[in-house]
């Protein structure tokens, strides 16, 4: 190695484990990102999916590295929740709404609603500053994990702020949907960064508050879409006093 | 010891590589993506006779255009050909001429002569060309901070900003290679070049006349010689930003760490093989997404300042 590397200001490198674990919570923040791109329902399900897949080989990672067996179990359980069954109900769900009036009838998937007041380069660049808050307000907590690297809690924070962007800037009940649940992926990232020895039972507890969400959101969309017709918010605002 | 190269000769096979080697892989790239698309694609050394023949041909200059028009392929190509002489080319050591600049100095030649282009394209009067200049300098502003925050990690990282320190640093352990920073910067250095070497989800290169054209609208007045040395200058400037990205970010592996004759030999062969293996993967790409609408290209040069601006955040806040 020559004496250019390790020059005197240089921020040191993590280790391989937290670098790579670092690199999939990343991953799960640019698919937050990357579902701002989405203009179909469907695409942005099956980009949720990978979301929840991504958090799921984190969690087998860090089972797998620092000997926490329970967690094989909760990636297990996570995968097939959040990978296979929640996507597949709200597949079924849109296919059953969609056969409304705005939605494409060759495929009958909706497209997405998207609220018009900013463009795309916009709401990312929007997102990046959200991003940056969530940075630097867990850097501010000081909070540390044995389990993971502090950039993962950054991150998770991040992932939550951004998820709520997203459902700002998204006028339809579906992808709002699909916005809360991204959300809860952050969130169950931040509880692998805080808790990974947390009882087995406690984790899938949460997990299951989950399908709670999912049967909310699923009930939601059904009586919204009886009585508007379309699954655009933007007739709730007529409701304003 | 006898095959020991003297230093300058091999800072001016630097230039010479780039120089010679540069429409070589840009026929190899044309070859395999006709090869993708099912067509028989040109011959490997086509944009060598494309050169010979242009050389040969008359230059006509536009009704009152004036010397700027007829200088500014000259100075492009010699802004491409010192640029080599300050990244890592062929050797993991610095060359003496090395340090006359840093990754911000061989940014700045690489837009001086992406600017004397632009003045030459907006001098001819023809509204293609004008078009082209100004889509060119209006798209560059809006990727030029995402190299910056490129810099940025690349300053963090190794507490310089020589490009052949980062490679160093790279080469020195594998969590180098893992860590979220150095990924994101490298991913969004590649959209930055897949822009500026005209690829396909920013624009086609084939150099069919077109509407959505941007680099590739500037050139349209020049001819002869002249017409020559822009498209060589452009083929050179894609060898080096592939260099900059293989050599300094993705794979600084196989150059020379000796003067040693036969190393720096097999640093040439290993530099052209990644080069084209880099130009196979842009083809790919080039078969496989569409090209985006102008206004679209907004939102490409969003996703790659998003990568870049978080490298620099892991880096700062979370010691990525």
């Amino acid at each position: 190695m020559s004496a250019l590397a390790g020059a005197a200001a240089a921020v040191a490198a993590p280790s391989v484990y937290s670098g790579g674990s670092s690199v999939i919570a990343l991953g799960v923040l640019l698919a937050e990102f990357g579902m701002f791109r989405q203009a179909l329902l469907r695409d942005q399900v099956r980009l949720y999916a990978a979301q929840s897949g991504l958090i799921s080989v984190l969690a087998i990672l860090v089972a797998a590295v620092r000997h926490l067996p329970d967690l094989y179990v909760l990636a297990a359980l996570s995968a097939a929740l959040k990978v296979v069954v929640v996507p597949i109900v709200l597949r079924r769900l849109l296919r059953g709404v969609g056969r409304g009036g705005e939605d494409d009838p060759a495929t009958g998937w909706t497209e997405i609603a998207g609220s018009g007041s900013l463009g795309l380069a916009n709401t990312v660049l929007l997102a990046i500053a959200v991003a940056a808050f969530g940075f630097f307000a867990v850097r501010a907590l000081g909070i540390r994990s044995a389990v993971l690297p502090p950039a993962a809690l950054e991150i998770s924070l991040s992932v939550a702020l951004v998820a709520f962007v997203l459902m700002i800037m998204r006028r339809d009940v579906a992808s709002q949907a699909i916005g809360f649940l991204s959300l809860e992926n952050g969130i169950s990232l931040a509880a692998l960064v805080v808790a990974a020895g947390l009882p087995l039972i406690l984790e899938v507890a949460f997990l299951f508050d989950l399908l709670v969400a999912v049967v909310v959101f699923e009930l939601l969309i059904r009586v919204h879409h009886g009585r508007a017709e379309s699954l655009s918010t933007a007739d709730l605002t007529s409701l304003r006093g | 010891m006898s095959g020991t190269l003297p230093i300058p000769v091999i800072q001016f096979l630097q230039v010479a590589t780039v120089g010679l080697a540069a429409p070589g892989v840009s026929g190899v790239t044309a070859r395999v993506e006709a090869r993708l698309q099912g067509r028989a694609g040109p011959r490997v050394l086509q944009p060598y006779y494309d050169l010979a023949k242009l050389l040969r041909k008359e230059a006509l200059a536009p009704e009152g255009s004036s010397w700027v028009f007829l200088v500014a392929p000259f100075a492009a190509a010699a802004c491409y050909l010192t640029v080599p002489l300050l990244i890592p080319v062929l050797t993991s050591f610095g060359l003496p001429l090395g340090y006359m600049g840093d990754i911000l100095g061989g940014g700045l030649i690489l837009a001086l002569a992406s600017f004397a282009v632009s003045v030459a394209a907006s001098e001819t009067g023809s509204p293609y060309a004008q078009l082209g200049a100004s889509r060119a300098k209006t798209f560059g502003a809006i990727t030029e901070p995402v190299v910056l925050f490129v810099i940025f990690v690349v300053a963090l990282v190794t507490g310089t900003d020589l490009p052949y320190a980062l490679a160093a640093t790279v080469r020195s352990s594998a969590s180098q290679i893992v860590r979220p920073a150095h990924l994101l910067a490298a991913a969004a250095l590649f959209m930055v070049i897949l822009y500026e070497t005209g690829r396909i989800p920013v624009e086609t290169h084939t150099g069919t006349n077109e509407f959505g054209m941007i680099e590739e609208a500037r050139p349209f007045e020049h001819s002869g010689p002249y017409f020559a040395l822009l498209k060589w200058g452009s083929s050179m400037k894609q060898l080096i930003l592939y260099t900059i990205l293989i050599n300094v970010f993705v794979a600084p592996w196989g150059l020379s760490a000796t003067a040693q004759a036969p190393a720096v030999a097999l640093a040439i062969v290993a530099l052209l093989g990644k080069a084209v293996l880099l130009g196979v993967v842009v083809a790919v790409i080039d078969n496989s997404f569409a090209k985006l609408r102008l206004f679209k290209i907004t939102e490409f040069a969003a996703a790659a300042f998003l990568l870049a601006v978080l490298g620099v955040f892991t880096l700062y806040l979370g010691g990525g």
